[in-house]
C-alpha cells in the first residue's frame, strides 16, 4: 500500500512538471528566467536606487532569494493543492497528504536546479567552494521539513477557509521583508533583534549565506532549534490535514 | 484502507455481508459560512449487500443515492448510524479521473490507474489493451487537450474498466461514447457484472435496472423506504410517484 502512494506520488509529480513545460511557450526555462527578473528588480531597488544593499551585495541577494524563492513557491502551490483536487477527492479514496506532497516535490525539483546554478554563479564570482559545504545538506534537509509543515498547514486549512487565497500572498511577502532576504537584518534595534530570530527563516538563510560566502559552519544550536520547531509543525500539519479529511468531501461544491 | 479480497462468483448462503449500513446519516454544511445550517443528505438509511448481489439503487433527484454510493465507496464518512465492512476493495466507476490537459493519453492512463489503486507495474502492463478498447491509435501519444469528448470518453472508459474491485459502485453510466463505442462500452460493463461482480447500481432507467440487477432499493429524502426484489421495488416507488405527478398535472 505504501509502495502505491509512493508511485502516486512520483508519476504525480512527474505529470506535473511536464504539464508544466508543456503549458508555456518557453517552458523550463522560466525555471531560471523568472527567478533572475526577481533578483534584477530587487537588485536594482536596493543596490542601485536606495543604495543600502552593503558589500558583496549580489551574492547576499541570490543566496536570500533562492532559499526563499524555494519555500514561497511550495507554500503557494501545495497550500491550494487540496482544495483544487476537491473534485478529485470526491470520486476516490485517497491519502490527502499527497497532494501537497506532489507539489512540494516538484517545486523543489527546481529548486535544484536554480541551486546548481546559484553554487556556478557564486564559484565564478569569488565564492569558491569550500568544506563548510558539508553544512549546507543539514541545513536544506531542515528547510525541507520546514516547507513541507507549513505547506501541509496551509494546504489543511485553505479548504475550509478558502478566503485565505487572497491572504496568503500578501502574508508571505511580509514575512520576506522580515527575514533579511533582500536587506539585511543588523540594522534592526536590539530589542526586536530577538523577535525576528523566533523566524525559522532567517536562521535558514544566515546559515546559507555563511557557508556559501564566508565559509562558516552554521550555528548547530540554532539549526536544531528550527529543525524541532519544524517536525513538530511538520506532525501538526500531517495530523490535521487526517484529522480535516471527512469534512472536506462534505464541503459545498 | 481496502484490501483485495477474494470475491465469489455464487454466494453460498449465509456467506458474511460484504458491507453493512445500520440506520446511516450524512450531513452536509449548506454553505461555507460559521454556522450554516447542515442538511442531512442521508438520514436514515439501512442496508446489508452481500457478495454477488447485484443491488439497484432508485430514487427521485435529490434523494441521495449518489451520497449512499460515496458513503459505500468509503469517501465519506457518516454523521450517524454504523458501517460494517469486510476488507474488500470497493470503488467508483470514475470516468478520466485526475486527467491532466497537457500530458498524453498515455501518461494519464497511468496517472489514472494509478490513482484508481493499481500498482504502476499493472497499469503499464494494461496499456496495450487500454491502447486497443480505446482505438485512440496514434493519438494515445499525444496530450489529451487535443482530443475531442468522444475521445476522452473512450479513454476514459478504457482505463476504468481494468481496475477491479471486489465491489464496483456505478452512478448511472452504463455505457459511454458514440454508437460504436456504446455498444462495446456497455458490452464490456456488463460481462464484469455479469461475472459475479458484487455491484451498486444506481439508475432512473427501469429496463436497465431489471436487466442488471437482482435487488433493489428505493431511497426518498434520504430514507430507504423499500428494500428487496427489483419488481416489488419498482412498483412501490412509480406508486409513489404517480400522485404527485397526477397532482402536478392537474
Amino acid at each position: 500500500m505504501r509502495l502505491h502512494l509512493f508511485e502516486l506520488t512520483l508519476f504525480s509529480t512527474y505529470a506535473e512538471l511536464r504539464a508544466e513545460r508543456a503549458r508555456s511557450y518557453l517552458g523550463l526555462l522560466w525555471w531560471i528566467i523568472e527567478p533572475a527578473m526577481n533578483m534584477a528588480t530587487y537588485y536594482l531597488v536596493f543596490a542601485v536606487i536606495l543604495k543600502s544593499g552593503g558589500p558583496d551585495y549580489i551574492a547576499f541577494l541570490l543566496i536570500g532569494l533562492t532559499l526563499w524563492q524555494w519555500f514561497k513557491s511550495c507554500v503557494s502551490h501545495g497550500g491550494y493543492s487540496i482544495w483544487q483536487q476537491l473534485p478529485l477527492i470526491r470520486q476516490v479514496k485517497l491519502p490527502l497528504q499527497v497532494f501537497p506532497t506532489v507539489q512540494i516535490l516538484a517545486d523543489t525539483v527546481k529548486f535544484l536546479c536554480i541551486l546548481a546554478l546559484l553554487l556556478v554563479v557564486l564559484w565564478c564570482s569569488g565564492y569558491p567552494p569550500n568544506i563548510a559545504y558539508v553544512g549546507l545538506l543539514p541545513v536544506l534537509l531542515v528547510e525541507m521539513v520546514f516547507v513541507a509543515a507549513a505547506t501541509y498547514v496551509v494546504a489543511a486549512v485553505v479548504p475550509l477557509v478558502p478566503d485565505l487565497r487572497f491572504v496568503i500572498e500578501q502574508v508571505l511577502q511580509v514575512v520576506m521583508f522580515l527575514s533579511g532576504i533582500v536587506f539585511s537584518l543588523d540594522g534592526v534595534p536590539e530589542n526586536l533583534r530577538r523577535w525576528f530570530v523566533l523566524n525559522p527563516i532567517v536562521e535558514l538563510v544566515d546559515a546559507g549565506r555563511g557557508i556559501l560566502m564566508h565559509g562558516q559552519w552554521p550555528n548547530w544550536f540554532a539549526l536544531g532549534r528550527v529543525a524541532l520547531i519544524s517536525l513538530a509543525l511538520y506532525a501538526f500539519g500531517a495530523f490535521l490535514i487526517e484529522r480535516l479529511t471527512p469534512r472536506y468531501v462534505k464541503l459545498p461544491t | 484502507m481496502n484490501r483485495r479480497g477474494n470475491g465469489d462468483a455464487s454466494a453460498p448462503a449465509g456467506a458474511s455481508p460484504l458491507i453493512e449500513l445500520d440506520r446511516i446519516g450524512v450531513a452536509f454544511n449548506a454553505q461555507l459560512r460559521v454556522g450554516s445550517p447542515r442538511f442531512w443528505a442521508l438520514e436514515d438509511v439501512s442496508l446489508t449487500l452481500a457478495p454477488g448481489d447485484r443491488l439497484g439503487v432508485v430514487g427521485r433527484n435529490g434523494s441521495g443515492k449518489s451520497t449512499l454510493l460515496r458513503t459505500l465507496a468509503g469517501i465519506i464518512t457518516p454523521d450517524r448510524g454504523r458501517i460494517r465492512r469486510a476488507p474488500v476493495s470497493c470503488q467508483l466507476l470514475s470516468l478520466a479521473l485526475g486527467f491532466v490537459p497537457h500530458l498524453s493519453g498515455r501518461d494519464n492512463a497511468i496517472l489514472s490507474g494509478l490513482m484508481l489503486g493499481l500498482r504502476r507495474r499493472e497499469i503499464v502492463a494494461r496499456l496495450p489493451a487500454i491502447l486497443d478498447f480505446s482505438e485512440l491509435g496514434d493519438f494515445f501519444g499525444q496530450p489529451i487537450s487535443s482530443y475531442s469528448t468522444g475521445m476522452l470518453m473512450r479513454l476514459g472508459f478504457s482505463v476504468a474498466i481494468q481496475v477491479d474491485p471486489d465491489v464496483l459502485l456505478i452512478d448511472e453510466v452504463l455505457a459511454v461514447g458514440d454508437t460504436d463505442f456504446q455498444q462495446k462500452s456497455g458490452d464490456a460493463l456488463r460481462a464484469r457484472i455479469h461475472g459475479g461482480k458484487t455491484i451498486v447500481f444506481v439508475s432512473h432507467g427501469d429496463a436497465q435496472i431489471r436487466q442488471v440487477c437482482n435487488r433493489a432499493l428505493w431511497i426518498e429524502h434520504g430514507r430507504s423506504m423499500l428494500d428487496g426484489p427489483v419488481d416489488d421495488v419498482l412498483a412501490a416507488y412509480h406508486a409513489a410517484q404517480a400522485p404527485a405527478a397526477a397532482a402536478a398535472s392537474g
